[in-house]
């Protein structure tokens, strides 16, 4: 970076005294644009580098949570779960337990199971039918907004559908408009202890709230068979909640369930039961499992997953009325995913040093100053903003509780982990006790809300269980990261048309320009040649980024090979575009346009990609603003001495390697988990993961970044001979 | 000159082909009629066909304040928005139609430049200024300014997002051509159908009138003055060019009447036709007056409150309810504010500024759609020769294709994931205004520049 610096600094010279003859009678707006365009080295410098320093400070400048709505008020009334609530949790453990010995090869006796105690509660139970359906490629989702229509595949077997049991309660001082929901997934082919202890909770919090007479909203308990995941079968249902098939369609339906003899029998063991139920718009979902200890801890612990897909978070109300009832009611701790390999890294701690030292110095300089840092706070911070960030980049939902978010629903998934083994009886009953008075809060709290969420934040970084960064600070980081962009692209753009008018007279006489460039080539549209190099590239890009959809109907493909294919069709595409669009070599643009009209495109692409998922627009700020910033031609002269010069040099080579994103990822891949495991077909993978997700990072790979590294490329290999010939002139 | 032409018909071909492409290979899936940048109430076509639906059970199209359009565009494509014939998606051939109907605009676009880039010439020579000329030779502005149109994804993504914007934009460019060409009849035809479909092209009277009376652009009036005065007073010894083209091309650029009339009688021809067409189709069902209620009125009191990229939806969502008519008329005589100013300035050059009042226009008007800037950027290219030195073109270029991709995803973050709200979206409306305001200011007072410039040459 500062060798760019020196570089501006000496060919600028000219440019300046002109603007700053122009600028004396223009306008304040544009004189201060002016000067910031005419310092950009030293102000993309300031800018990136300030950048890097603000997202290591993020840790620190959390706040607390606080919960927002008033209208929630947690634990304001004292829990009605009580041991006879547990012994019902008890009684159908034991009975599914027992469900479950009887018969070996489970049809769907738990389903049934699930819906009888249902029904004895007293409140309304119906069975959802669901085929799993694997995710397609789907580039266009995003922007097409299509509402799913029901899918129905006519050749489905008997043997692969789930059946989930849904049963509602209809709340007593409701008018029947919204709802709670609680989702306990379990596998019905193959089910666990622990997911029989989820389930008996469940059930023991529902058998609760349908005798309570402050309900409010209806309650909808979904037992969710996970037998093809937890998340397609609370997706599936979901879809159906919000899709209704009318009468046309439902014919269909039938005609594939007639076949099938299971779910013959419920149909005729319930009257109403194959009906799909309803229960108005969502206000909330909890989903809640209960996972088996390994080792011991001295409390039960509760960890919290917010992620949905695209980095989408709940209210942040959600997670503080769980975190406050379950720290200060009921004595869990909470945990949130944390980055492990972060904990251990030496320079993590050695930052949190640094910053303990700079609270220290500020404390002796002025006690009133309330900046306190430890070591072992800043590094616990830094690792959970850190997956957190991960997991939000990723735009894969962390559970089931993502499929809530697509159709705006605050959901959180809660993972209880007890405090002993769970054969352990009286550990279990104080562990349910707890656990089951902490949901029955939450729903009370909810039940309490007026409209839905909306008074605290959707857009935050967790970096400890009640420690958020709110949109307003994290922006500050990516704001400076990118500010420099456009100022340097107005650099880069008046350097180049100041090039212009110092040889145009030369130009004129000397070198005869050929016609067909000079006839977009004039004036100040000049640089609408490098923008069809631009258009080519990403052009290209779109290309590349649908390959995959037709790779993937090929036969018989390893990862490895597909990948191959991939890249090899992706390359072969190229010189294609250049014969139809001309080879940005041959089309003799300036490497300034070109890099300006780079730069410009990165902003906007960046711009757009943190609205949609903030995450990946940072991480990849993080190493496509150097990238863009210092890219210079290997062959360009510079005015700066050779150490520099040196450093410029290596500088571009390594980014131009690392900003490669199939090479950034196995590096990244490398580090974390060692250089033996590493295989070309793991990008391919990991795109498959990610696109499976219709994640938006996807696209953000091959539109923005993957078009920028070729055009970063191009750069570095152009041949600068005009811009020489120029010079000598 | 010679540079564009012969790829011209590949190019344009090139266009109506992806059209058809994009036509035939997503027939449903891009939703581009139910985005709001697209369709605005009044130019929807499922608005449409819905009037043609209530028209068809007899009764007023305009019940329910669904349709807001021109009852003449009912019959036209009433039954091919209607109709759904041999395993075709709805609307397939409504955007054939409209295919053509921008090919056509294209074409009348082209041959509006091919007047401007003569009347260029031979008013350059008779100023002696051949090095202008020559330099101006190299763009084609009409060839240029079509493939702009054709090429302008805003144009494309207007063309195949079933809204009636196409056609309001072909009677803009037609009466600007006719007016170019001198034809009365014609001019008068485009412009009351445009006025009719859209009400805002009513301001484009000033220049389609200084259109007629002097004719296409060309330099101030006072360098011909000053040219003739000093070719009068001192004879030009060296140059024996200049003397021939002063005998052969006079200076006409004095007002000549008879066309102007035969606007004005034509205009009211025709609108006395229309209204008598309209006043036929709705007999019965509320007549002329519910038409003007419901069209007109609709258009000038902001009724429709959805969002769109314009900036009165926002505002008038807000605004007490007391304030109300006073802020309508504040920002309808906005754009009344503007025509005089303009056109006594550009008054030399009436195409630029009927361009100037397009633009204007489609910044402020109740409900702007890509559409209206498919229209004025496609006119921006017939000046590309004059605009040559126009300062932030690279910004403003970046601009339009960031608020274009940033406009659909503020809009998803509001609309479909809860996460944003109306004022993320507003933001990108705020800086499109923006963008539009920048667009116009730079171009005019380029334009000026150059004036400026050609004077300097001149006195000289």
């Amino acid at each position: 970076m500062a060798g760019e610096r020196g570089e501006e600094g000496g060919e600028e010279g000219d440019p300046n005294l002109k603007k700053r003859a122009h600028a004396a009678r223009s306008r304040l707006i544009v004189r201060l644009g002016a000067f910031l365009v005419s310092h950009s080295a030293l102000v993309s410098v300031v800018c990136c580098v300030a950048g890097f320093i603000t997202l290591f400070l993020l840790p620190v400048l959390a706040k607390h949570t606080y919960i927002s709505e008033n209208a929630l008020m947690p634990g304001s009334a004292n829990p009605l779960f009580s041991s006879q609530d547990v012994n019902e949790a008890n009684r159908f453990i034991k009975g599914i337990i027992h469900k479950r010995i009887e018969k070996e090869e489970a049809g769907i006796e738990l389903q049934k199971f699930i819906g009888q105690s249902i029904a004895d509660v007293g409140a309304e139970v119906h069975y959802h039918k669901f085929s799993p359906h694997t995710n397609h490629f789907n580039p266009l989702h995003f922007f097409s907004s299509t509402s799913n229509t029901a899918r129905i595949d006519t050749n489905n077997s008997c043997a692969s559908f789930g059946v989930n049991t849904v049963g509602i309660i209809r709340a007593p001082r409701g008018d029947g408009k919204e709802a709670i929901v609680l989702v306990s997934p379990y596998n019905s082919q193959n089910m666990e202890y622990n997911e029989a202890l989820s389930l008996g909770l469940a059930f023991s919090v529902f058998s609760l709230l349908s005798k309570v007479t402050w309900l409010a909203k209806d309650i909808v308990w979904l037992a969710a068979d996970s037998r093809f995941g937890e998340y397609n079968s609370v997706s599936s249902w979901l879809n159906d909640y919000h899709n209704p098939i009318f009468s046309r369609d439902s014919g269909n339906l039938d005609s594939i369930s007639n076949d099938c003899h299971h779910w013959n029998e419920i149909r005729i063991q319930g009257a109403n039961s194959n009906f799909f139920k309803r229960a108005g718009t969502m206000a909330a979902a909890l989903v809640f499992k209960v996972m088996e200890k390994k080792e011991k801890g001295d409390r039960d612990c509760l960890t919290m997953y917010a992620e949905a897909s695209n980095g989408q978070m709940p209210n942040l109300d959600l997670l503080n009325i769980v975190h406050y009832l379950a720290v200060h009611r009921q004595g869990l701790r909470v945990k949130i995913e944390t980055m492990g390999s972060l904990l251990n890294s030496a320079w993590v701690k050695f930052t949190g040093e640094i910053l303990e030292g700079v609270s220290r110095l500020s404390k002796s300089l002025n006690p009133q100053w309330k900046f306190d840092v430890t070591t072992a706070d800043y590094v616990e911070g830094a690792a959970t903003l850190a997956s957190s960030m991960y997991y939000q980049a990723l735009g894969v939902p962390t559970g089931s509780h993502g499929a809530f978010r697509d159709y705006q629903i605050d959901a959180v998934t809660l993972e209880f982990l007890p405090r002993f083994y769970l054969r352990n009886e009286n550990a279990q009953s104080t562990f349910l006790l707890r656990s089951g008075r902490l949901i029955e809060g939450v729903v009370r709290s909810v039940n309490n809300l007026l409209e839905k969420f909306h008074q605290s934040f959707f857009l935050y970084f967790l970096t400890a269980p009640n420690k958020f960064v709110s949109v307003g600070v994290y922006m500050i980081a990516f704001a400076l990261l990118v500010a420099p962009l456009p100022i340097v692209a107005a650099a880069l753009f008046a350097r180049a048309k100041a090039n212009e008018i110092t040889t145009d007279d030369c130009a004129e006489k000397c070198t005869p320009i050929d016609t067909k460039e000079s006839e977009i080539a004039t004036g100040s549209w000049k640089w609408l040649q490098a923008a069809k190099v631009l258009l080519m590239i990403h052009s290209w890009a779109v290309i590349v980024s649908l390959l995959p959809y037709y790779i993937s109907h090929m036969i018989n493909l390893n990862s490895t090979m597909s990948m191959l294919t991939w890249v090899s069709l992706s390359i072969s595409t190229l010189p294609f575009l250049y014969a139809l669009f001309g080879s940005p070599f041959s089309l003799n643009v300036e490497w300034e346009l070109l890099k300006a009209v780079m730069v410009a495109t990165i902003s906007i692409g960046l711009g757009l990609m943190s609205i949609i998922n903030f995450s990946t627009a940072q991480i990849g700020a993080m190493l496509l603003v150097p990238m863009s910033l210092l890219v210079h031609p290997l062959k360009a002269k510079m005015n700066v001495n050779a150490l520099l010069r040196a450093a410029l040099l290596t500088c571009n080579i390594a980014f131009a390697f690392l900003g490669f994103p199939p090479v950034a990822l196995l590096v990244a891949k490398g580090l974390s988990e060692g250089f033996g495991k590493l295989s070309i077909g793991d990008f391919w993978e990991w795109m498959e993961f990610l696109w499976e997700w219709n994640s938006a990072t996807y696209l953000y790979l091959l539109w923005v970044q993957l078009p920028c590294w070729l055009l970063c490329i191009h750069i570095l290999l152009h041949p600068c001979s005009r811009g020489d010939s120029r010079h000598k002139q | 000159m010679a540079e564009i032409r012969p790829y011209w018909a590949l190019a344009a071909a090139a266009a109506l082909g992806f059209r058809v492409l994009l036509l035939i290979l997503f027939p449903g899936d891009l939703h581009l009629g139910s985005r709001p940048e697209v369709a605005t109430p009044l130019t929807s076509l499922r608005r449409l066909s819905e009037g043609y639906w209530l028209k068809q059970s007899s009764m007023s199209p305009y019940a329910g304040s669904m349709y807001h359009g021109s009852p003449l565009l009912l019959p036209i494509l009433g039954p091919l928005t209607a109709e759904r014939t041999d395993g075709q998606p709805a609307h397939f051939y409504c955007s054939l139609l409209f295919v053509v109907v921008d090919f056509v605009t294209a074409m009348l676009i082209r041959a509006t430049g091919q007047k401007l880039l003569l009347s260029r010439r031979q008013s350059l020579e008779y100023l002696n200024l051949p090095k202008l000329v020559k330099n101006s030779a190299n763009i084609n502005a009409g060839d240029l300014a079509s493939l702009i149109y054709l090429w302008n994804p805003l144009t494309i993504v207007t063309c195949l997002g079933l809204c009636s914007s196409p056609i309001d934009n072909l009677m803009v460019v037609l009466t600007i051509y006719a007016a170019c060409s001198r034809l009365a009849p014609l001019a008068a035809f485009g412009y009351v159908l445009a006025t009719h479909l859209s009400l805002y092209p009513a301001i484009l009277i000033l220049p389609v009138i200084l259109l007629l009376g002097y004719g296409p652009d060309a330099p101030p009036a006072k360098l011909f003055l000053h040219k003739s005065s000093n070719s009068d007073g001192k004879d030009p010894s060296n140059n024996d060019e200049s003397r021939s083209a002063v005998t052969t091309h006079k200076p006409v650029r004095c007002f000549s009447r008879r066309p102007v009339v035969h606007f004005m009688i034509w205009v009211s021809i025709w609108s006395c036709y229309v209204l008598f067409l309209c006043s036929i189709y709705l007999k019965g069902l509320g007549g002329l007056q519910e038409m003007f209620k419901k069209t007109y009125g609709f258009i000038l009191t902001v009724g429709d409150l959805s969002p769109n990229i314009g900036v009165l939806w926002y505002f008038f969502a807000e605004v007490f309810e007391f304030f109300r008519n006073f802020f309508l008329i504040v920002f309808h005589v906005n754009i009344l504010f503007m025509i005089l100013p303009l056109a006594i300035r550009l008054k030399h050059r009436p195409c630029f500024l009927a361009f100037v009042y397009t633009a204007i226009s489609a910044m402020l008007k109740s409900y702007p759609s890509v559409g209206d800037s498919a229209l004025y950027l496609g006119l921006l290219g017939l000046f590309a020769n004059e605009l040559a030195d126009m300062q932030f073109s690279f910004f403003l270029f970046f601009g339009y294709i960031g608020v274009s991709l940033l406009s659909p995803v503020m809009h998803n973050l509001w609309i479909w994931r809860g996460t944003g709200n109306a004022n993320f979206y507003f933001a990108t409306g705020l800086v499109y205004s923006c963008l539009q305001t920048v667009l116009i200011v730079e171009s005019v007072s380029t334009m000026l520049k150059h004036d400026r410039m050609l004077r300097k040459h001149v006195i000289a």
